[in-house]
């Protein structure tokens, strides 16, 4: 799995690919982190996530939005994040953790938001690629 | 006719830096760029000019969607977009207000000139840079707990004022008095409050900054009497905005306007336009709860100003009040707001674009303006009124190195632009290219043979926001004031500046 950053004019999009949708779930969750922070120390306790929604693409915006949402009031850098996506009965679900760096031991910039905009979440050929746009 | 071509889009020109996308397919209403050829050539660049025709689809657009001299790329909606939407029959869009509700700027006077401040600048960005959070994690100027988030959602700068942090006349000059009535805390999720109460009082990072400036130039001396302002004068600009409370409202309100109006989000070419139709339970909850976001950010702002005058109290050894440290304006640029305006309306009553309007009325619309700064003139009712006789201050913050300009409204930015005009330079490099061609040291150092004193947390923010990557923002203050938007007023340079 891995992650590049891509360019935007205001914003910055992150385009991740896995073997596996977790796998590209949890890379564009380290592409946000990268987006935020250009060197990562080491450090930090994991912490547990999960996340329900009715389509793999809400999916990925409540995913990133709760790890936003931890890192705001943690007040850690949710990094080196692990998904495990399922489809079950009455929409998607997600099993995560992140290992959250305390914000006080880094240099970070602000994500405020995952946004819908441009965003793909799609079946390749060799695994799954995603692209999101985050307002930064 | 002239046009212009960028792509699949056609731009006509209605004549000097009015620019019309024509209405076709699903577009409500043509839409407009207001810009010189060198801005729309810049403009044209990315998506801008698709995300303006896109926002025409949303139900209810009036006249036509229009897009600032400063505007670029945004999601959904483009920054620099304004939209006038029918409050009874169209539609609320919080993608059109953007993630960070009210992000605004105010601007302080002070009556110290660069002779008190020379020789004091290093220490002043140091004291600055040690007393207003920022960045990350930075914490704000109040820990406060959701019993106070809540007071400061319903109250705005109110409850500032209750709490010593502000004065009436700090009321008296900002947009709306201060506060939002329309604001209902109980429409803000906990999860946003929980995001907010540790963030009050706190800049933020990315482009939000504090900058200390000095006036360089008066343009119109009647108008620089009335907003107190002077050549050499030294002023306070802040930039920044709702903070994760803020972020949190757009994003829970865009999920639950995607679950509960599905079938209108199908019909709209992004789903960061996710719209509640108006008179809905939506409509209503969202309007209720952005402006309680709006309260949070103008507390938020004079949080940071009242430390700034507690810093100028140490640094020059003398009560803030004796520096005449006195609010100029604060006026928000990322904001939906019902107001009333003309619009041409259609043989069925109903708000229409130019091409079929029969007649002229007055009608209540929700006028959404992503990153574009309220510019109403000279005697509109909801001017301060102290600038009454002279039309609403407009702030539009430049570059650290190219300096910001005051405006007023003008007197065409109610045909033009539903009563706006720009709020910066806008962009016309992302933040990758930037770190790639900029390193921060550098930037840093060329700012400081200018004499201009930057800190910010990190330097990769310093390369992000150069200079370089910004629009000519004369240029964007040369065509508002041209077409009557916005009148130059007066131009500052920066001084000192933090970020984070």
């Amino acid at each position: 799995m891995s992650y590049a950053l891509r360019e935007h004019t205001a914003d910055i999009g992150v385009e991740a690919t896995g073997e596996t949708i977790s796998d590209a779930f949890a890379a564009v969750a380290d592409g946000m982190a990268a987006a935020m922070c250009d060197d990562i120390p080491a450090g930090g306790t994991r912490f547990a996530l999960d996340v329900r929604a009715e389509s793999r693409e809400a999916l990925l915006f409540d995913y990133l939005d709760e790890l936003i949402y931890q890192r705001d009031v943690r007040a850690v850098l949710p990094v080196e994040n692990e998904a495990s996506v399922r489809e079950d009965g009455d929409g998607w679900h997600l099993n995560g953790s992140a290992r959250g760096v305390p914000l006080a031991d880094l240099s970070a910039r602000e994500v405020k938001a995952v946004t819908y905009s441009e965003m793909v979440v799609e079946e390749a050929d060799d695994g799954w690629r995603a692209h999101v746009v985050f307002d930064v | 006719m002239k046009t212009y071509t960028a792509g699949d889009v056609t731009l006509e020109r209605v004549r000097e830096y009015v620019w019309e996308i024509p209405r076709e397919g699903k577009m409500g209403t043509p839409a407009r760029v207001l810009a010189s050829e060198r801005l729309l050539s810049q403009i044209s660049e990315d998506k801008t000019l698709q995300q303006l025709r896109n926002a025409t689809q949303l139900p209810g657009v009036t006249k036509y969607a229009v897009c600032m001299p400063d505007g670029h790329q945004g999601y959904g909606f483009p920054v620099g977009g304004v939209a006038g939407i029918d409050a009874e029959n169209g539609c609320i869009s919080p993608g059109a207000v953007g993630y960070d509700i009210n992000c605004g700027v105010r601007m302080m006077r002070t009556n110290l000139t660069m002779d008190d401040v020379r020789g004091h600048e290093e220490e002043l960005v140091d004291a600055l840079f040690d007393a207003i959070p920022s960045g990350l994690g930075g914490g704000g100027v109040v820990e406060s707990g959701i019993d106070t988030v809540n007071e400061v959602l319903e109250r705005g700068m109110a409850w500032a004022l209750d709490e010593g942090y502000a004065t009436d006349a700090d009321l008296a000059h900002c947009e709306d008095e201060g506060v939002r009535e329309e604001s209902d805390p109980s429409a803000v999720s906990t999860k946003a409050k929980n995001r907010g109460k540790n963030q009050l009082g706190s800049l933020g990072s990315g482009n939000h900054f504090l900058e200390v400036q000095r006036v360089t130039d008066v343009f119109r001396e009647e108008v620089a009497d009335a907003y107190g302002l002077s050549e050499g004068q030294v002023v306070v600009l802040i930039h920044c905005g709702s903070r994760g409370l803020g972020h949190q409202v757009c994003t829970d309100y865009l999920r639950k306007i995607e679950k509960r109006h599905s079938g209108l989000l199908s019909k709209l070419p992004d789903r960061e336009l996710a719209a509640a139709p108006a008179g809905s339970r939506l409509a209503e909850e969202y309007y209720a709860a952005m402006g309680a976001a709006i309260n949070f950010a103008w507390v938020n702002r004079q949080l940071v100003m009242h430390r700034t005058r507690e810093v100028f109290e140490d640094v020059f050894d003398r009560p803030w009040r004796t520096m005449g440290m006195e609010l100029l304006y604060d006026v928000a640029h990322n904001i939906a707001k019902k107001e009333t305006h003309v619009v041409r309306v259609g043989p069925e009553g109903r708000p229409v674009g130019d091409g079929e309007a029969v007649e002229r009325e007055e009608r209540e619309l929700f006028v959404h303006r992503k990153g574009a700064t309220r510019a109403f003139p000279a005697g509109h009712p909801e001017v301060p009124g102290a600038y009454l006789d002279v039309g609403q201050p407009v702030i539009i913050p430049g570059s650290m190195g190219t300096g910001s300009y005051v405006l007023r409204g003008g007197e065409a930015s109610m045909e033009l632009g539903f009563g706006s005009t720009a709020h910066g330079a806008g962009r016309v490099m992302s933040r990758t290219q930037a770190k790639k061609d900029y390193w921060g040291g550098d930037v840093r150092e060329e700012l400081e043979r200018e004499h201009i004193y930057v800190k910010a947390q990190s330097g990769a923010t310093v390369a992000e926001e150069a200079p370089g990557v910004y629009k000519d923002v004369d240029e964007v203050v040369r065509v508002s004031d041209a077409l009557g938007i916005g009148d130059t007023v007066a131009r500052t340079f920066p001084v000192c500046n933090i970020k984070g």
